[in-house]
């Protein structure tokens, strides 16, 4: 078959080794993907939401805690009590025992005179009438304030409370230690860039951040987070700094403050990095694995497809032969048989002319002369011709059909040197040597053994012609070889260093009444009888030559057994 | 001495006569018969001591023939005459009785040569049976004397 045929071939069993593989792969791992990169970003997103969730809890349970602790102050105590600075120290100390976040207590009448303090600084008798925590503290009864500076100048928060005791009002204020508060929002830590700050309603931090934003500035993002709305939101933003962060948020101290808690895009999906480059990892070996064996069986597929398209065209090619000779031959046998009563019959007539004339001539009936010779010449050479055609029709017969052959194993070792010492004198005559090299591994063979000897005979002769017709008397020598090969077969060749085939008589060499020799002198027939014999055994029989240099025959027989 | 009586079995009537014709003039005596039917016809008329039988005739073959004449005469000597080059054709007719076989295109010397064997061969069995019976003669003049009445 064409080149042509099989490259298209092999594209198409490529493209099918190929993409039938590939394409489910690649299903599967955009399904895979698909899947894995959902549940991981809802999985981020449900922590960060837990977290925001939990902190914001312990902040307002922090908060409400300090304004308990208050309160209870107030209940338990009176504003006269509270005046004495000392028994104010003994409240302040019982409420650090409650926890160490009190800076310090303060009492304020009606008018925001602070009547008795109790803490590191110098406040009483200040008057904070006009302040706006005081303002608000004496309408709502109780107040959280934002960070502010105060008259100390540092930043903290106070808790405050009013009561009202026998128609007068009093104020109660504690400080609440901004730095503890400040750690306590600010420890929360999760992954590289996870963070969690306080902003009041203007956006200015409450507590610092870590990557950036000390107390009491603005935060320059503030405006992105949602205005105040209850639960918990979630929602990716650029920030000012160029990151992309993913944000939870949520409201606290009835809408005062919003907590923060955020982390880099980067950061908080960082296993979806890597589960595209695991994917991608895998897309690229699978692919060069599924591509490599593609390849691979492919070639191997078209190989052993060219393979069993050439021993098809080898094995069809010797049936024709075979079938053509045996047609021949038997045309060429029943051809001979035919001719045969015809050649008797003249055969017979000439017998009779030749006695006929024989008694003429006794009987003086003719006169001699030149035209008896020529005419008794005549009678002979029909009588020589009778004879050639008959030692052809003879051939053609055997040829044809040889009867049963006498199936017997044969020994090669024993056959070839017999069959040598037929032709051993034929052969020195000439000056030619023959060299036998049979190896004695050489395998049984089955087959005729006067068949054999017809074979090797028309071989040896064959070579002899040959080499005289190069050599003349001197200088020839025929090699046989034989010995196992080593598919399990025996095989004989012989070579002669004779004048060689010519490459367009190689072609016919086993057609029967192919001859090279002078009319006459062969029938055409030897080689292609050996040749219907060696096939005949199941064996083969194959002919390699260069013009002038050498000529060997090559049998190969199947092994008894 | 009893001269050799051939017969010639073929179904080309030209083999037949120029055959006949060589013979004849070689001095022999001759029968012809162009089919196996006729050959025995003329067998139970003439006493023929050789017989040469072409093995390939359209109605009754050679070894047919050369069956049905080993039937009726057994002392007969039949040579096959076969167009095949082969000799299997030839060992057919041979173990079917036949004293020797001929190939075709046979040069008449080679014909006279096997037919004379054949005489000869013939002659001898003679030769044996009357031995044998001038011994049952030795042996029992009396019965042969019984025998004859």
């Amino acid at each position: 078959m064409e080149k042509n045929h099989y490259k298209s071939m092999r594209k198409n069993i490529l493209a099918s080794m190929v993409l039938v593989p590939v394409i489910p792969l690649l299903i599967i791992l955009a399904v895979g993907y698909y899947y894995f990169t959902t549940s991981i970003e809802s999985s981020t997103i449900a922590s960060m939401q837990r977290i925001v969730g939990d902190h914001c809890q312990m902040i307002e349970t922090f908060l409400n805690e300090r304004k308990a602790d208050l309160r209870l102050v107030c209940d338990s105590s009176s504003y006269h009590t509270l005046k004495d600075p000392e028994r104010l120290q003994e409240v302040f100390v019982n409420l650090q025992k409650g926890s160490n976040a009190f800076v310090d207590l303060g009492v304020f009448n009606g008018d925001g005179i602070h009547v008795a303090y109790y803490g590191p600084y110098q406040l009483t008798g200040r008057i904070y009438g006009e302040m706006e925590w005081f303002k608000e503290v004496i309408k709502k009864g109780y107040y959280i304030s934002d960070i502010f500076l105060g008259y100390r100048n540092i930043p903290h928060f106070i808790i405050a409370m009013a009561k009202v005791e026998d128609g007068e009002t009093w104020v109660i204020r504690a400080t609440i230690d901004t730095f503890m508060f400040n750690d306590l929002v600010k420890k929360f830590r999760i992954g590289k860039t996870g963070e969690s700050y306080i902003l009041n309603r203007d956006g200015i931090f409450q507590t610092e951040r870590r990557s950036g934003g000390s107390l009491m500035s603005e935060d320059p993002d503030h405006l992105k987070y949602p205005s105040h709305h209850s639960g918990i939101r979630t929602f990716l933003a650029n920030a000012e700094d160029g990151e992309k962060y993913l944000y939870a948020t949520i409201w606290l101290k009835e809408g005062d403050w919003i907590l923060v808690v955020r982390q880099q895009k980067e950061d908080a999906f960082k296993a979806l990095r890597s589960a595209s480059y695991l994917i991608v990892l895998i897309m690229v070996i699978a692919g060069v694995l599924i591509v490599g064996l593609a390849f691979y069986r492919t070639d191997r597929i078209i190989r052993q497809m060219e393979q069993m398209e050439a021993d098809r065209e080898n094995l069809s090619g010797q049936l024709i032969r075979a079938t053509r000779l045996a047609e021949l031959g038997e045309m060429a046998a029943g051809f001979a048989h035919e001719i045969n009563n015809p050649l008797q019959i003249i055969n017979n007539e000439q017998a009779l002319m030749m006695d006929i004339w024989a008694e003429l001539k006794e009987k003086g009936d003719l006169k001699g002369s030149e035209l008896m010779t020529d005419f008794e010449d005549s009678l002979n050479e029909i009588h020589i011709q009778i004879a050639r055609c008959t030692k052809i029709t003879q051939a053609i017969l055997k040829f044809g059909r040889q009867g049963e052959p006498v199936v017997k194993d044969i020994d090669l070792q024993r056959l070839l040197p017999e069959v040598v010492a037929m032709i051993d004198q034929k052969a020195s005559v000439h000056g030619i040597q023959i060299n036998q090299e049979i190896l004695s591994d050489t395998p049984f063979i089955r087959g005729d053994s006067g068949q054999l000897q017809q074979v090797f005979i028309n071989l040896f002769n064959n070579a002899i012609d040959a080499i005289t017709t190069r050599h003349g008397v001197s200088g020839g020598h025929i090699d046989i070889q034989a010995g196992p090969t080593e598919d399990g077969k025996a095989e004989v060749s012989v070579t002669d260093n004779g004048i060689g085939i010519s490459p367009e008589n190689l072609k016919k060499i086993f057609s029967p009444f192919f001859t090279t020799k002078p009319v006459g002198k062969g029938t055409g027939l030897g080689l292609s009888i050996c040749y219907g014999i060696i096939h005949d055994m199941g064996g083969t029989m194959e002919v390699r030559s260069e013009q002038g240099v050498s000529t060997t025959f090559t049998i190969r027989f199947p092994v008894a057994g | 001495m009893e001269t050799m009586k051939m017969m010639l079995v073929d179904d080309e009537e030209r083999f037949l006569i120029t055959t006949e014709k060589l013979l004849s003039r070689k001095g022999y005596d001759i029968v012809t018969a162009g089919s196996g039917r006729e050959a025995l016809e003329k067998m139970r008329s003439q006493n023929v001591h050789v017989v040469i039988l072409d093995v390939k005739m359209p109605g009754m073959d050679g070894i047919e023939t050369l069956r049905a004449i080993k039937n009726e005469f057994p002392l007969v000597e039949v040579i096959m005459l076969t167009g095949h080059g082969t000799v299997e054709s030839a060992v057919d007719g041979l173990k079917a009785g036949a004293t020797d076989y001929l190939m075709k295109p046979t040069d008449v010397s080679d014909l006279i040569q096997k037919a004379e064997e054949a005489f000869e061969k013939r002659l001898r069995l003679e030769e044996k049976i009357r031995m044998a019976q001038s011994r049952r003669y030795m042996k029992s003049p009396r019965e042969i004397l019984r025998e004859e009445v």
